[in-house]
C-alpha cells in the first residue's frame, strides 16, 4: 500500500491533547445536572460553553478549568488564534472548539472495493466531526457549492445517525462506554452520508480518545442547554444585517396580516389569551379562533379541545386543527370533555360557519411509530457500506422499495391532503383536522394542503412562512421528532421529512409552480441537522422563549441571538444560493381589481364541481362517465356490475381529483399533484447523492439546468438590451455563475457531488487487463492458453 | 405533448391549398355538418362505414373532456375527425385540427361497451349481439382510444361502424402486401409534389456506397473499406449491400469467411473508435460448416481486424433472448392498461415482476462495459449474436450512442438506426408482427432499444439534440405500415418492393399527403386502379409526413449543449491501425477474449472447429488467479493506460433507482398519467430568446 510508510507522525503528539485524555471519561460519569435550572443560572450566560463541557478540553488546550472559569478564551479568539497555532485550516465557529483529535486516520473511499482513502486527521469538537486531509489542498478545486458551515468531511454531531465499529471485520454498533476499540469507524450520517475511517494506523492512545469521544459527544444524552445552538449564540458577534423577509409568526401583526391576506378576518380572529403561556405552554403566543369563540372556554383545558385557525381557502372555507382530548375510559372528566367539544362544535358550527368536517388524523394516517419504522427502513437503502452490497439490491430494487413502505405513507399523506382540498375548494366545506397535539401529522396535512392551494406558500418567502406558522410556532416538536438531544429515542419521527418529501413530490411534477428548487428541499432537510440555527432545535415557542435569555437574573441578562435557518446568507455565499433558485418560475401576475374579479370567478369555475352525490365511480374511473349517464337516464336502477359499489366519500375524491387532472393547469392555481403508483417516486436527489455509483458525469438535472440558466440570463440580457437600446450602452457583461459556466463536466450529483472519481472508473473486474498489459507472457503462462498459430 | 394521438396524421390545410388533384382522390365531407374537416385517404383507401356524433373522450390536459366527430372506417384505418368547436376557430392550432387516426393493424383489442353486458371484447368470429355505447380501441402502441356513440337515433349507425372495424381488423389489416400495394399509386401521384415539402434531414440511407463512404471518412477508419461483396445479395440476403472489412483483405479472401457464420453474416465494422479500437459485429460461428485453413485465416482476419486483441461479447449470456423481452413486454402491456388492477401501494413489485426494467438494465450496462472497453484499449470487439439480428442491433446502437456525440444528434440516431437496424436487417415484420404473420416470432426488441435510449436520454438530458416526444413519435411509426422503414425484414426484401424505383433520393419527392388532395376515390367506392410506376413507400425519416410543424418543434432538445469539440480524430491519425504491423492473427500472437457477466476471460478456443473439424466441446474458459485488489492498483497507476478519452463518451448508471420507468410511452392509454406540458416551459424559453434575438437584430436603433 505505501501508505503506511507515507505517513510520518508528524503530529504525533499536539500539545493541546495531553489535557484531553480522561475529560469525557468523566463527562460520562458526570451527574448530568439540570443547567435549564439553578445551576445555569449560577453560571451566567457567558459561561455557558463551558458549562457544557464541564471540564472539557478548553479551546487551544487551556487547562480544564474551575466551573465558574470567566476566563474562558473568547470565541473571537479562538477563531484567529487556532488556525496559526496548528498550521492546519480547522475551521471553527465562533463557539466551537476542539474535544480531540486523531491523526493518521485514513479515510477509506468507497468504491469498487478498494482501499483507496487519505489520510488525515480526525476531530470531534462541540460542534462537528470533521476530518482534514493531509493533502487537501492537493487538488484546489474549491467545491463550487460549499456550505460555510459544513464541509464536505464535516459531520455535525447532530448529524450522527449511527456509529459502527468494526472489530475483525465484523460491525458492531458502538454507544455507552467502550471496553474495547475497534479498527475502523463507520459513521452514518442523517443526510445519508456514510463514512469510513480507519483507525488500524492511529495510536492506540489517541483512537481511544477520538472513538469514545465521537460516540460520547454523538451518541450520550444531552440536555437543551447543552446544545451548540447555545454556545454559538453566545459567541457569534451580533448579526445586525440579517436580512430575513420571512414572516415569522411570532408577533400579532403577522397573524392579522395573514387573516387579512386569506379574507379570513371576517369570521376569525387573532386572540393574545396565551400571553406568558397561560393557556398552554404547547399553544403559540398568538394564534388565530373562530370569532364566536369566547376566551373563557379557550383557557379550559389548555388549549385542548379548541380549533385553530390554519388558512382561508377564497371562498371562505377555512382549515382548522385542535388537539384532541386524551382518550380515556368514559367517566366524568370524559363526559365533560364531550360536551365541551359540543358546545364548541355548536359555536362555530352556527351560521357563517355552515358545515364542519371533522378528521381524525389518527385514525386516518399511519401512527408516528409507522413512519419512523418505514423511515428506517427506507434509509437503509441508500445507507451503503461498500458498491456490492449496492449491487445485490438493483435485482429486487422495486420490492425493496416497496416492503419499506415510504413511498405508500407518502402517498397516503397526499392523498388525505387531496381529500382536504376536495372539502374545501369542492364542497366548501371547513375542515378541522384533529390530532393528540395537533403538532405532527396535522401541520404535514394542513400545510401541504396550503401548499397545493395557494400559489404564496409556493414561494420561497411564502414556504418558508408556512414553515414558521405551521410547524416552528405551530410548535412541532423538532427537538423530540429529530431526536437531537438523544433522550427519548421513542418520540423519533422524521415527521417533518415526511412533509418535505410530500412536497418533493410536487415539486416534481409541477416544477414551474415553484420559486424554489429540489435543491432548496435538500438543503433545508440538511439544516434539520445545524445547530446554529434556532428553527429547528425547540419544541414549541414557549421551550424557545423561557430558554432565550440566558439568565434572567443575571445582570447582564442577554438574550441570545439566535440565527434563523431563513438567512440563507449564514450557509451559502450569494453565487450558491442561485441554485436554490428555479428560474423557470414565473411571478403570479399583479392583478387589479376589475382583473382579479373575473379571474377570481374563473377560478371558482374551473375548479367548483357538481356537488351531487350521486356520482359514482370505479377505481381508476374508466367507465364511470358512460355508466353514470346509463344509470340516470335509461336504466334507472340497474347498476353496471363495472360499478365498484365505494363510498361516497371516496367517488367525490376520485371525481375531484380526476376532474382536475383532465383541466390545464394553472400553476398559480390549486395544484393537485398525482399519487399513482408509477408517480410517486424516490426522492434522488437527497437519497442518491452520495452514491457514487449512481453519479452520471455530465448528465442529470443539473445539465439542462445550467442550459435554462444560461438561456434565462441571455432572455435577461436582451430584454435589457431592448430597453436600453436608445442609450447606446454596451450590454455588460453577464453575470456569469462560475459554477456552472464549465457545466460539460459536472456530475448529476452537482451541488453535493464532493465525492469525485478521480480515476477512470473501470466497468469490468479488470481481471485480465494485467495480461495484456505485457502481451509477452502471455503465450507462456497457462498451459492451457491454446496459441492462436496452433489453431490454424 | 403530442395531445394524446401521437401517430395521428396531421393534415394541416395548406392556406390557399392548391388546386392539385390526383386522379384518385376525393374529398371527405360530411354531409350533415359542412364545417366538419375532411381527411385525406391514402390511395387505395376507402371509407368502409362512419358514424357522426360520436364522441371521443379524451383527458389530456390540453384537450376537452371529449371532442364530437365522425367516425370513419376505411379499409385501411379508423379515421375520427372531431367537428371544429366553435372556440377552436381562434387558437389551440394543432391539437384542435388533430385527426385521429389508428392503422388497422396498430389495434390489439376493440371493446364493445353496453351497460346491458359486460365489456365485449370484439373479434371477427364473434358476432356483435348488442348495440354499443361506447367503442374502446387497444392500440399496440400503447394508446387507448374510446369512442362514445350517440344517444338516441344512431345506434344503427354504431353498431355498422363497430361491425366494419372488427370486420375490418380482422381481413384488412392483411399483409404488408395489400399495404404495400395501396402505396402503388402514390409515386405517380406525388410526381407532382414540389419539392419545398421534402424534408429529408441530412442523414445517411446506407443504400448506396457513398453513404458507406461518406461514414467510413466521418469515423476516420483508415484501416477499413467499403466491400461491395453482398452487393446483389448474393453472399447473405439478410445482410446489407455494402460491408465494411478491413482494407487488407480482398474480396475473394472476404468470401471465404461468409460460409462459417450463421445466415452467412460474417464479422463486420459497426464503428471506429477514434483511440483505434473498432466495433465489429457477427453472426455465431456454423458450427456445421468445414472451413479449410485459408477459410479460417478469412475468419480471424476480419475477427482481429489488425488488432492483437479481439474481445468477443456474447450476448446470450447476460442479454435476454427475443423470447423473454416478449414475455416482459406482455407483462407490462397488462399491467399499463388503463384498467389493471394493480393498486397503487403494489405497483412497484408488479412492475419489477415484469423485468422488462431488468432488461433494460442489462443492456445499458452491456453496452457500457463496450463502451468502456473500446475506450480503453486499442482492440476489436466483436458483438457476437447467434442471429446478428436483434440483440446485435440494440447493443450496437447503444454503444454507438455512448460513444459517439454524433449518434446523439437527430440526424446521426437516424443514420444509426439506418445502418444497425434497417439495412442490418432486424427483422422488423417478424418481431412486430404488424401483420399477425406469426405470433411466435414477436418481439419488441425494437421498442427496449428506444426505452434505453431513453434511459440514456434521461439521465443526459443535455447530450441529446432531440427529445422523449421524438423517441415516442418513432416508436408510433413502427407501428404504422405506411413507411417502408419497419415494414421489412431485411434490405432484400425491401429492395425488391422497390426495384421499380430509379434511386433512394426519390424518398424525398415522393412523400405523400401533405396536401389535401380531394380524393374520389371515396366516392367512387374505392376502385383501386393499379398502374405501373414502382411501388414506394416514403421513409419514416421525413417526420413532415405525420407530425406538424409544432410537433417536430418537439423534437428538438432546447436543452441540447453540442459538444464543440470533435471526438473524431481526423483521419485516423491517432489509429494504430496501419498496413506496417504485422497481421498479429497471422503471426499467431493475437488473443481473444470473451466478455461475459461483466468480467473478461481469456479465450483458449476461438472456433468450434478443430482442425478443421468440428468440436463439439465448449469453449474453456480460464480466469487469471490475480486478486482484484492487485489489478485495480494496476490499473490505477498506470492513469494513461487508456489512449483517449473521447469527450462524447456517456458514462450511464444502470443502479436500480436510476433505471426508470417511461411512462409517457408506456401510460399513454391511462388517462389519469397523461400530463406533458411541463417539458414545453424550457422550449418557451428558448423561443422567447429567438423572438428577442430577432427584434433586436431588426431593431438597427
Amino acid at each position: 500500500m505505501g501508505g503506511v510508510n507515507y505517513v510520518t507522525q508528524k503530529r504525533a503528539a499536539l500539545p493541546l491533547e495531553e489535557t484531553d485524555e480522561e475529560s469525557w471519561e468523566e463527562l460520562g460519569s458526570l451527574p448530568l445536572c439540570p443547567l435549564s435550572g439553578a445551576a445555569a443560572r449560577s453560571w451566567g450566560g457567558r459561561e455557558a460553553p463551558g458549562a457544557m463541557l464541564g471540564k472539557g478540553a478548553g479551546g487551544s488546550g487551556a487547562k480544564p478549568a474551575k466551573p465558574s472559569f470567566v476566563s474562558y478564551v473568547s470565541p473571537e479568539e479562538i477563531n484567529i488564534k487556532e488556525p496559526t497555532e496548528k498550521e492546519v485550516n480547522l475551521h471553527l465557529l465562533p463557539g466551537e472548539f476542539l474535544l480531540c483529535e486523531a491523526s493518521t486516520v485514513l479515510k477509506c473511499v468507497q468504491e469498487e472495493g478498494s482501499n483507496r482513502g487519505a489520510y488525515g486527521r480526525l476531530i470531534c469538537t462541540n460542534f462537528k466531526i470533521a476530518f482534514l486531509g493531509d493533502e487537501s489542498s492537493v487538488d484546489d478545486n474549491e467545491p463550487e457549492f460549499k456550505n460555510k458551515i459544513i464541509g464536505e468531511n464535516d459531520i455535525t454531531l447532530h448529524c450522527v445517525d449511527h456509529i459502527y465499529g468494526v472489530y475483525d471485520e465484523k460491525k458492531k454498533s458502538l454507544f455507552g462506554q467502550l471496553k474495547k476499540y475497534p479498527e475502523k469507524l463507520i459513521i452514518y450520517c442523517k443526510d445519508l452520508r456514510v463514512f469510513h475511517f480507519c483507525l488500524r494506523y492511529t495510536k492506540e492512545e489517541e483512537v481511544k480518545r477520538i472513538v469514545s469521544g465521537i460516540v460520547h459527544h454523538s451518541q450520550t444524552p444531552k440536555l437543551l442547554k447543552r446544545l451548540f445552538l447555545f454556545s454559538y449564540a453566545t459567541a457569534a458577534p451580533a448579526n445586525t444585517d440579517s436580512q430575513n423577509q420571512t414572516v415569522m409568526f411570532d408577533a400579532i401583526k403577522d397573524w392579522r396580516e395573514e387573516l387579512e391576506r386569506t379574507k379570513g378576518n371576517m369570521k376569525y380572529k387573532v386572540v393574545s389569551v396565551n400571553e406568558a403561556y397561560k393557556v398552554s405552554e404547547r399553544l403559540p403566543l398568538y394564534f388565530v379562533v373562530p370569532m364566536s369563540l369566547s376566551e373563557e372556554s379557550i383557557l379550559q383545558h389548555q388549549g385542548r379541545g379548541i380549533p385553530i385557525w390554519c388558512w382561508s381557502c377564497h371562498n371562505g372555507a377555512s382549515l382548522l386543527k385542535m388537539s384532541a382530548f386524551p382518550k380515556e375510559p368514559e367517566d366524568n372528566t370524559s363526559q365533560m370533555h364531550k360536551n365541551f367539544l359540543d358546545g364548541v362544535y355548536k359555536t362555530i358550527n352556527k351560521p357563517p360557519y355552515e358545515v364542519l368536517k371533522i378528521d381524525d388524523l389518527s385514525n386516518s394516517l399511519p401512527s408516528l411509530q409507522d413512519i419512523q419504522a418505514a423511515y428506517s427502513r427506507f434509509k437503509q437503502l441508500f445507507l451503503i457500506d461498500n458498491s456490492t452490497d449496492f449491487w445485490d439490491t438493483d435485482v429486487k430494487w422495486f420490492s425493496l422499495l416497496e416492503s419499506t413502505n415510504w413511498l405508500e405513507i407518502t402517498r397516503r399523506c397526499l392523498k388525505k391532503a387531496i381529500e382536504v382540498v376536495e372539502y374545501l375548494e369542492g364542497q366548501k366545506t371547513n375542515v378541522l383536522l384533529v390530532e393528540e397535539n395537533a403538532s405532527d401529522l396535522c401541520c404535514v396535512i394542513s400545510s401541504l394542503v396550503q401548499v397545493m392551494m395557494d400559489s404564496h406558500y409556493r414561494t420561497k418567502l411564502g414556504f418558508q412562512g408556512l414553515i414558521q406558522k405551521e410547524w416552528v410556532i405551530g410548535g412541532h416538536c423538532f427537538l423530540d421528532r429529530c431526536n437531537h438531544l438523544r433522550q427519548n429515542d421513542k418520540e423519533e419521527a422524521p415527521v417533518f421529512l415526511l412533509f418535505l418529501d410530500c412536497v418533493w413530490q410536487l415539486v416534481q411534477q409541477y416544477p414551474p409552480a415553484f420559486e424554489f428548487t429540489e435543491t432548496y428541499l435538500t438543503v433545508l432537510s440538511d439544516s434539520l441537522y445545524i445547530p446554529i440555527f434556532s428553527t429547528f432545535f425547540f419544541n414549541s415557542q414557549h421551550q424557545k422563549d423561557t430558554n432565550m435569555s440566558g439568565d434572567s437574573y443575571s445582570a447582564q441578562s442577554s438574550h441570545f441571538r439566535f440565527l434563523t435557518v431563513w438567512d440563507w446568507s449564514v450557509q451559502f455565499e450569494p453565487k450558491a444560493q442561485v441554485l436554490l433558485n428555479n428560474p423557470l418560475y414565473v411571478e403570479k401576475p399583479k392583478l387589479d381589481k376589475s382583473q382579479r374579479k373575473s379571474t377570481r370567478f374563473k377560478h371558482q369555475r374551473q375548479l367548483s364541481l357538481p356537488l351531487t352525490q350521486t356520482k359514482s365511480s370505479p377505481k381508476r374511473g374508466f367507465f364511470r362517465e358512460e355508466t353514470d349517464h346509463f344509470i340516470k337516464n335509461i336504466l334507472g336502477k340497474r347498476i353496471s356490475k363495472l360499478i365498484n359499489s365505494s363510498d361516497e366519500l371516496h367517488n367525490n375524491f376520485t371525481e375531484f381529483y380526476d376532474s382536475w387532472h383532465s383541466k390545464p393547469i394553472d400553476f398559480h392555481g390549486l395544484l393537485l399533484p398525482h399519487t399513482e403508483g408509477p408517480v410517486i417516486k424516490v426522492w434522488e436527489q437527497r437519497y442518491l447523492r452520495w452514491i457514487p455509483e449512481a453519479q452520471l458525469l455530465g448528465g442529470g438535472t443539473v445539465a439542462t439546468a445550467t442550459k435554462i440558466l444560461d438561456m434565462m440570463e441571455e432572455v435577461q440580457s436582451l430584454q435589457k438590451a431592448m430597453d436600453e437600446k436608445h442609450s447606446q450602452t454596451v450590454p455588460q457583461g453577464r453575470e456569469a455563475l462560475p459554477m456552472l459556466r464549465n457545466s460539460a463536466r459536472l456530475s448529476s450529483l452537482f451541488p453535493f457531488a464532493l465525492l469525485q472519481r478521480h480515476s477512470f472508473k473501470p466497468v469490468l473486474p479488470t481481471s485480465t487487463w494485467k495480461d495484456l498489459e505485457d502481451e509477452e507472457d502471455l503465450a507462456k503462462r497457462d498451459d492451457e492458453f491454446v496459441d492462436l498459430g496452433e489453431v490454424i | 405533448m403530442l395531445s394524446g394521438s401521437k401517430n395521428s396524421f396531421d393534415i394541416p390545410q395548406r392556406p390557399g391549398g392548391p388546386a392539385l388533384r390526383g386522379p384518385k382522390s376525393s374529398e371527405v365531407k360530411d354531409k350533415r355538418n359542412r364545417n366538419c374537416l375532411a381527411f385525406t385517404c391514402i390511395p387505395g383507401e376507402h371509407v368502409l362505414e362512419e358514424a357522426a356524433h360520436v364522441k371521443r373522450i379524451v383527458r389530456s390536459r390540453d384537450g376537452e373532456e371529449s371532442m364530437v366527430g365522425t367516425l370513419f372506417c376505411t379499409n385501411l384505418r379508423v379515421v375520427f375527425v372531431p367537428q371544429p368547436a366553435p372556440r377552436d376557430a381562434v387558437g389551440a392550432p394543432g391539437c384542435s385540427a388533430c385527426l385521429h387516426v389508428v392503422a388497422l393493424p396498430c389495434i390489439e383489442r376493440l371493446v364493445a361497451v353496453n351497460s346491458f353486458t359486460k365489456a365485449k371484447v370484439l373479434t371477427a368470429s364473434s358476432t356483435l349481439k348488442f348495440i354499443p355505447e361506447e367503442l374502446i380501441l387497444y392500440c399496440r402502441d400503447f394508446r387507448v382510444l374510446r369512442f362514445r356513440f350517440h344517444d338516441s337515433g344512431w345506434e344503427p349507425r354504431a353498431f355498422q361502424v363497430t361491425q366494419a372495424i372488427v370486420q375490418a381488423q380482422e381481413g384488412g389489416g392483411g399483409s404488408v402486401a395489400m399495404w404495400y400495394g395501396s402505396a402503388t399509386l402514390r409515386n405517380r401521384e406525388n410526381t407532382w409534389l414540389s419539392k419545398e415539402e421534402s424534408a429529408l434531414p441530412p442523414m445517411l440511407l446506407f443504400e448506396e456506397t457513398s453513404d458507406w463512404e461518406k461514414e467510413l471518412r466521418r469515423l476516420g477508419a483508415v484501416g477499413w473499406r467499403v466491400s461491395p461483396a453482398n452487393e446483389r445479395f448474393d453472399m447473405a440476403t439478410s445482410l446489407p449491400k455494402y460491408l465494411w472489412v478491413p482494407s487488407r483483405l480482398l474480396d475473394n479472401e472476404l468470401k471465404r469467411a461468409f460460409a462459417h457464420f450463421n445466415a452467412r453474416r460474417i464479422p463486420r465494422m459497426c464503428w471506429h473508435h477514434p483511440g483505434g479500437s473498432d466495433l465489429l459485429r457477427a453472426a455465431g460461428f456454423h458450427a456445421d460448416s468445414d472451413p479449410e485453413k485459408e477459410d479460417v485465416r478469412s475468419v480471424e482476419a476480419l475477427l482481429f481486424a489488425g488488432h492483437t486483441q479481439c474481445v468477443i461479447v456474447e450476448m446470450a449470456d447476460d442479454l435476454p433472448s427475443p423470447a423473454e423481452i416478449q414475455l416482459s413486454a406482455l407483462k407490462l402491456r397488462a399491467l399499463c392498461l388503463p384498467d389493471s388492477s394493480v393498486a397503487d401501494e403494489k405497483w412497484l413489485s408488479a412492475l419489477e415482476g415484469t423485468h422488462w426494467l431488468d432488461h433494460v438494465r442489462a443492456c445499458v450496462r452491456k453496452a457500457s462495459e463496450v463502451a468502456a472497453l473500446l475506450a480503453e484499449r486499442s482492440c476489436s470487439v466483436v458483438l457476437q449474436e447467434s442471429e446478428d439480428r436483434d440483440l446485435n442491433c440494440l447493443l450496437a446502437s447503444l454503444v454507438q450512442i455512448l460513444s459517439d456525440s454524433h449518434a446523439r444528434t437527430q440526424s446521426g440516431f437516424q443514420s444509426l438506426l439506418q445502418k444497425e437496424w434497417v439495412v442490418a436487417g432486424h427483422p422488423f415484420q417478424q418481431r412486430l408482427n404488424l401483420f399477425r404473420d406469426s405470433d411466435r416470432e414477436e418481439s419488441p426488441v425494437f421498442l427496449l432499444f428506444l426505452d434505453c435510449t431513453w434511459q440514456l436520454l434521461q439521465q443526459f438530458p443535455a447530450s441529446f439534440e432531440f427529445t422523449e416526444t421524438y423517441l415516442v413519435a418513432l416508436h408510433d411509426s413502427s407501428y404504422v405500415p405506411f413507411f417502408s422503414t419497419f415494414l421489412f425484414n431485411c434490405q432484400w426484401e425491401r429492395d425488391r418492393r422497390n426495384q421499380h424505383r430509379a434511386s433512394n433520393q426519390l424518398y424525398a419527392l415522393v412523400n405523400g399527403w401533405w396536401e389535401p388532395p380531394p380524393l374520389e376515390i371515396l366516392s367512387k367506392g374505392g376502385c383501386l386502379v393499379k398502374k405501373g410506376g414502382g411501388p414506394c413507400l416514403p421513409h419514416i425519416w421525413d417526420w413532415a409526413l405525420c407530425y406538424t410543424t409544432q410537433q417536430r418543434a418537439q423534437f428538438r432538445n432546447p436543452a441540447y449543449a453540442r459538444h464543440c469539440s470533435s471526438t473524431v480524430v481526423p483521419n485516423g491519425s491517432s489509429a494504430p491501425l496501419g498496413g506496417d504491423k504485422p497481421d498479429p492473427a497471422l503471426s499467431g500472437s493475437g488473443s481473444v477474449y470473451l466478455l461475459a457477466k461483466g468480467s473478461l476471460l481469456l479465450q483458449t478456443h476461438l472456433f468450434p472447429w478443430e482442425n478443421g473439424s468440428l468440436s463439439r466441446k465448449p469453449w474453456r474458459r480460464t480466469q487469471s488467479s490475480e486478486s482484484l485488489g492487485e489489478q485495480e492498483r494496476s490499473l490505477r497507476c498506470k492513469p494513461s493506460s487508456c489512449p483517449l478519452q473521447p469527450e462524447g463518451l456517456l458514462r450511464p448508471a444502470f443502479v436500480g433507482p436510476l433505471i426508470q420507468f417511461w411512462r409517457r410511452c408506456y401510460l399513454r392509454g391511462s388517462q389519469e398519467v397523461q400530463h406533458g406540458l411541463l417539458a414545453s416551459t424550457r422550449a418557451e424559453i428558448a423561443e422567447e430568446l429567438d423572438l428577442l434575438r430577432q427584434r433586436l437584430a431588426a431593431d438597427p436603433e
